[in-house]
Formats: C-alpha cells, sequence, structure tokens
C-alpha cells in the first residue's frame, strides 16, 4: 500500500517516511503544492498525509481536488494550528483525521492504519495477529477463539500497539494516546504503567506469546516475530 | 467630588462671604448718611430757632408737627456745646416707642438761658433702611440663583467634551482591535488632552496585538521544529544498538520536549482565547460535563490512593464548549498534581459555582499572583505555570469568575458562575 506525504519540512517527512516504511507500507513525498497536484493526478495512495501550510498553496485546495475527483484516498491533516475551527473545516472538506504538530510518530501511524481498515473494509474487518483475531466491529479480542475480557483502556492500548509493531513507543506517546494531549500531567507516567501490566498479564494468561517488551525505562515494545 | 461641585461651593461660599461684608458696609455706610441728612435737618430747625428769637425777642411756639418734638426748658447757665443723640421715646399721641433723633441746644432768650432739645422721628429713616435692605437681600439671593443655574448649564456645556473623553476612555478596553477616537473639540485644552490620550492608546493598543501576534506567531513558528525533533528522537528510540547511556539521553531530550511543546501549546491556547477565538458558545450541562472529566481523572486518582467526595446539581451554563472542557481539565490536573497520595480530592457544584478543593502539601498559594503566568509555587517545575493563567482567562472571556481561597488547609478554587 502506498502512502502519499505532502510536508514541506523535509526532515518531518523523512521520518515519517523511515517510519512508515515497512513491508505493508511504501512512502511517497511531495514538498509543495505542484508537485503534491501532480502526483495525486498520476497515482492512487492508500493514504495522504497533508500538511495545511504549503508552498505555492494551501492544503485544503488538494483536499478539496481529491474530492472532486472522488479519490478513494483516506487523508490525515497534519497541522501546526490546532484550533476547533481548523480541524472542523478540514474534516468538513472531506479529511478523515486531523493531527496537530508536534505529533508522535506511533500515534501517526496509529491515525494512518485506522483510516486504512476504515476505507479498505468499511470498518467491517477484523485484524489477525497470529492466533489473536480483533474485532473491529464488537471491539472484542479473541486469543484461540476465547474472547479475553479487557477494559476499553486496554483495548485501545493493544490496537495502538499493533498499529505500531516491533516499534519502541515512548511512555509519552502511550499516555497522550489514552488520555488525549489535555491531561497535562506531564512527567507522570506512572499510571499507564498498570494498563500496560494488565494487558500484558491477560494476553499471556489467554495463551499470546509475551508481545509487550520494556525497553530500558524508555518505553514499550510490542515485538512479533 | 465633582468638580462641578466642588466649583460651586468654593464659588458660592466666597460669593456669600462678599455680599455679607459688602450688605454690612453697604448698611452702615446708608445709616450715617441718613442720619447726617436728619442732622442737617436739625441743624437747620436749631437756626430758625435762633433767628425767630433774636428777632422776636422771645421764644417760638413750639407747634405740634408730625415726627417732630420740641421742648423748651429754663436753665441756669449756659451748655458748652449743642450735641446730637439718637434716643428712645414715644410720640405724643401715641403709646409706642420709637428712635428720634435730637439736638440739644442752649439760647439765651431775655437774660434767660433755655435749654432747647429739637427731635425727629427716625421711623421714616428706618422704613427707608428696612426696605432697601429687604430689596438689596432679596437682589443677592438672586444673583446667587442665577450665577447657579448659569454655571451649572454654563459649566456641564463646557466640560461636555472632558466627561465624552471620559467616557470613551472608561469604555475601551485593549485588545479589542479597535482604535480610539475622540470627537473634535474646538477648546484647546480639551483638543490637546483627546490628541494625547487617542495617540496613548492607540499606541498600547498597537503594541498590545504587536506582542500578542508575537507571541502567537511564535508559538506557531515553534510548532514545526517541534514535530521534527519528536519524530527524529521517535526513530531514534528505535535503534537497537542504543546504549543505556544514550537511551537515557534520549529519554532526557524527549522529556523535555513533552514540556516544551506543552508550554508551547498552552501558550497559543493563551493568545488564541484572547483573541477571542472561542466566541461560540452554547448551553453546557455542566453536571455531565464534570462527571465525565470525573471518570477520566478517576484512574490517575486511583493510582495515587487519592478520593473523591463529590456532590453535584444540575446547572445549565452558557459558555464555548472547548473552553469548558480546558477549563476542567486543567482544574482536575492542577489539584491532581497539588494533592498528596492517599488524600481527598472535593468536588461541587451547584446553581451559583464549581468548586473544587484539595489538601494543600505546602501551604497556601499568593493570591495576588496565582494567576499569573508561569507564577509557580514552590520549586516545582512539572508544570509550565501556565494552567490557572488559562483557567482565568477563560473564566474572563466567558464572563464568569474564577477564585481561590485558602481555608482549613486546603486549596479551594471556585468558578462562580454569576
Amino acid at each position: 500500500m502506498k502512502v502519499l506525504i505532502i510536508e514541506d519540512e523535509k526532515n518531518l517527512s523523512e521520518s515519517i517516511c523511515s517510519y512508515l516504511n515497512n513491508e505493508s507500507f511504501t512512502c511517497e513525498t511531495a514538498f509543495d503544492f505542484p508537485g503534491a497536484m501532480e502526483k495525486i493526478s498520476l497515482y492512487e495512495y492508500a493514504c495522504v498525509i497533508l500538511d495545511i501550510s504549503l508552498p505555492g498553496g494551501s492544503g485544503l485546495d488538494i483536499l478539496k481536488e481529491l474530492k472532486a475527483n472522488k479519490k478513494a484516498e483516506g487523508v490525515l491533516i497534519i497541522s501546526a494550528k490546532n484550533s476547533l475551527d481548523d480541524k472542523i473545516l478540514g474534516l468538513n472538506t472531506g479529511a478523515d483525521d486531523y493531527l496537530t504538530k508536534p505529533f508522535h510518530l506511533a500515534e501517526l501511524s496509529a491515525r494512518v492504519a485506522a483510516i486504512i481498515r476504515r476505507k479498505s473494509f468499511e470498518g467491517k474487518n477484523n485484524i489477525q495477529l497470529d492466533e489473536m483475531i480483533i474485532d473491529l466491529m464488537e471491539k472484542t479480542v479473541r486469543v484461540n477463539n476465547a474472547i479475553i475480557d479487557v477494559t476499553k483502556k486496554e483495548y485501545d492500548l493493544l490496537l495502538y500497539f499493533i498499529s505500531n509493531k516491533n516499534k519502541v513507543i515512548s511512555k509519552g506517546a502511550i499516555a497522550e494516546h489514552l488520555w488525549g494531549d489535555n491531561m497535562d500531567l506531564a512527567d507522570n507516567y506512572d499510571f499507564i504503567y498498570t494498563h500496560i501490566k494488565n494487558l500484558r498479564k491477560k494476553l499471556i494468561q489467554s495463551g499470546c506469546p509475551d508481545y509487550i517488551k520494556s525497553v530500558y525505562g524508555m518505553g514499550y515494545k510490542f515485538s512479533v516475530a | 467630588m465633582k468638580l462641578f461641585t466642588r466649583y460651586n461651593r468654593i464659588n458660592l461660599l466666597s460669593t456669600v462671604i462678599i455680599f455679607l461684608l459688602a450688605s454690612g458696609a453697604f448698611y452702615f455706610l446708608l445709616k450715617y448718611v441718613l442720619i447726617s441728612q436728619v442732622d442737617e435737618d436739625l441743624k437747620i430747625e436749631q437756626h430758625e430757632i435762633e433767628i425767630y428769637s433774636g428777632k422776636y425777642t422771645k421764644l417760638p411756639e413750639a407747634l405740634p408737627v408730625k415726627d417732630q418734638k420740641i421742648s423748651f426748658v429754663p436753665i441756669n447757665s449756659a451748655k458748652s456745646k449743642r450735641t446730637f443723640s439718637t434716643v428712645k421715646g414715644a410720640e405724643k399721641g401715641e403709646r409706642e416707642e420709637e428712635a428720634f433723633r435730637q439736638v440739644v441746644f442752649s439760647i439765651k432768650v431775655n437774660d434767660q438761658w433755655y435749654e432747647i432739645t429739637v427731635a425727629k422721628s427716625l421711623e421714616g429713616t428706618d422704613d427707608m433702611m428696612r426696605s432697601i435692605i429687604v430689596i438689596r437681600v432679596l437682589t443677592i439671593l438672586l444673583i446667587l440663583i442665577t450665577s447657579f443655574i448659569i454655571n451649572r448649564i454654563l459649566l456641564t456645556r463646557l466640560w461636555q467634551p472632558f466627561y465624552h473623553t471620559l467616557g470613551i476612555t472608561q469604555a475601551f478596553k485593549l485588545g479589542q482591535k479597535q482604535l480610539a477616537t475622540f470627537p473634535a473639540t474646538k477648546i484647546d485644552e480639551f483638543a490637546v488632552m483627546n490628541n494625547t490620550l487617542e495617540q496613548f492608546i492607540n499606541k498600547a493598543e498597537n503594541d498590545y496585538q504587536l506582542l500578542k501576534e508575537f507571541t502567537e506567531n511564535a508559538s506557531h513558528e515553534l510548532q514545526t521544529p517541534l514535530a521534527v525533533i519528536r519524530s527524529k528522537l521517535d526513530l531514534l528510540v528505535q535503534d537497537e544498538n542504543l546504549s543505556e547511556e544514550q537511551s537515557k539521553a534520549v529519554q532526557a531530550a524527549n522529556d523535555s520536549l513533552q514540556k516544551l511543546s506543552r508550554l508551547n501549546q498552552s501558550l497559543l491556547l493563551l493568545s488564541k482565547i484572547e483573541n477571542r477565538q472561542f466566541s461560540e458558545t452554547s448551553q453546557i450541562q455542566f453536571k455531565s460535563l464534570v462527571e465525565e472529566k470525573l471518570d477520566q481523572f478517576r484512574e490517575l486518582w486511583l493510582d495515587k490512593g487519592i478520593t473523591t467526595s463529590v456532590s453535584l446539581e444540575n446547572v445549565n451554563i452558557t459558555m464555548n464548549l472547548e473552553l469548558a472542557e480546558i477549563l476542567l481539565n486543567n482544574l482536575f490536573s492542577n489539584a491532581t498534581r497539588h494533592t498528596g497520595n492517599n488524600s481527598t480530592i472535593r468536588v461541587s457544584l451547584t446553581n451559583l459555582q464549581f468548586v473544587i478543593s484539595n489538601p494543600a502539601m505546602f501551604g497556601t498559594l499568593d493570591n495576588n499572583r496565582l494567576f499569573n503566568r508561569f507564577y509557580k509555587a514552590g520549586k516545582s517545575s512539572d508544570n509550565n505555570g501556565l494552567g490557572l493563567s488559562i483557567v482565568q482567562k477563560i473564566a474572563t472571556v466567558s464572563g464568569y469568575f474564577v477564585q481561590y481561597r485558602f481555608i482549613n488547609n486546603q486549596h479551594e478554587f471556585s468558578f462562580l458562575f454569576s
């Protein structure tokens, strides 16, 4: 699946690209308005990551162009403007999601994965990982056909991990994903530990391998062979 | 005291004093003049008597004339000088005593000395004095009243531009992106004042806007570099060959970056609130909003062993929903951050106010600086000191009021709905 990153800050674009590039994604980049317009007219993408302020034009016009051509691409707006109005404008114009800079790459990756899932299977699909099946509609987790009783936070956490397989995710990124960035409790991520511990225990008890690894106190990694 | 009152007080007081002094002087002068007049008449009387007695060598007959008395009394020797005096006495056939001016002199008729007293009633003079003084007092009153009215009208009209300017200045609020304009006036002083004020206010407004724009632009411009740093750090931690030392360094950088981006977001939020970008308001069921937040925070409190004591009434208020959420977030975060483990956070909501209180760890906070940007109690560096500043800004733009009290070793923040 191809992802197009339209972002004028090359360093950021590069980071996103190298984080997303793996067995399931390949990334292409555009750095300005004309370049982006050219790419979207020539190729099909599973998802477009779109910055609003671009040299040569507004990202919103690219979005309008995509929608006018009835392209199937999912669009994730990344913007430096964290305002509800911009968010609403973006979403009303047809974007699937909106992420404010600065974001964690893990968050971006999870959002992109979610958009692609929604677009490809209209959200009715399941995610399968070895012996584990996650039903996205029912929000249930089964291992070897037995339902595991997970809380909402644990479910979100699991989905987040799976969207960032084999990646180290920092505690800050996890906290922000689970509680939003309004909690304003920097420096204290103790509370995420409880959720991770419980999820890990439940997975192991149900017969999964020990997926969740702690990395030097820096964060966690969901390792899949 | 109003300028007009003050002016009137001085003006009236001095006018009255001058009039009183002048009236006194006038009274004595008038009296002196009138008495002299009577004395002249008496001298003429005396002269006539002397001429008469010199011509006919006998005293004239004391004919009764109205308002005049003449008496002749034989005496042994001549009195040295004639004397004028004012006496009281009754006229013939009348009972009432009245004032008389009399002259006493002596003449010799047929070798006999007589003391002659000629008295003239002062009734007429007194009547005249009285009416003059009444007229005088009435005039003074009239003048006072007219000057009061004229002053009032004149002053009000003269000072009209001043009060107008004052009204505009009072109504002016910094940060509304409006310039102050004062009406033209022909009075030089007011024109200079208006001009000065106009320059002053517009400069302040301009500076304020620039500062605000600066904060906003700076915050905005920082977002992209912050995003780059964060993404690079996110990539860096993926490297499996990182040593423990390196990991720690990355982690520390990550934590600081987190603080920095939060600080930046808070600054951005503040300037957005100041720019009234959250002007859209709606009816909010405050109770369910509070319950939602309580649910979010309970998890964290569970971890710290914090219990809650909650009493909520159904309250609907009008404000921006996003701001209401931020407000509650900040107040709850604040209480959480500044509460020791295993304590109780109290939350109550009534028609009048939303109150959240928590046991203090280090005594009271400085109420004067509490809501200032970057105010930090103690040396805590966990937070950026903008949370309460945002709370207050939200209260202000929403037309409500936030208040801090320190009661029974509890920090208590109230959000007042009235």
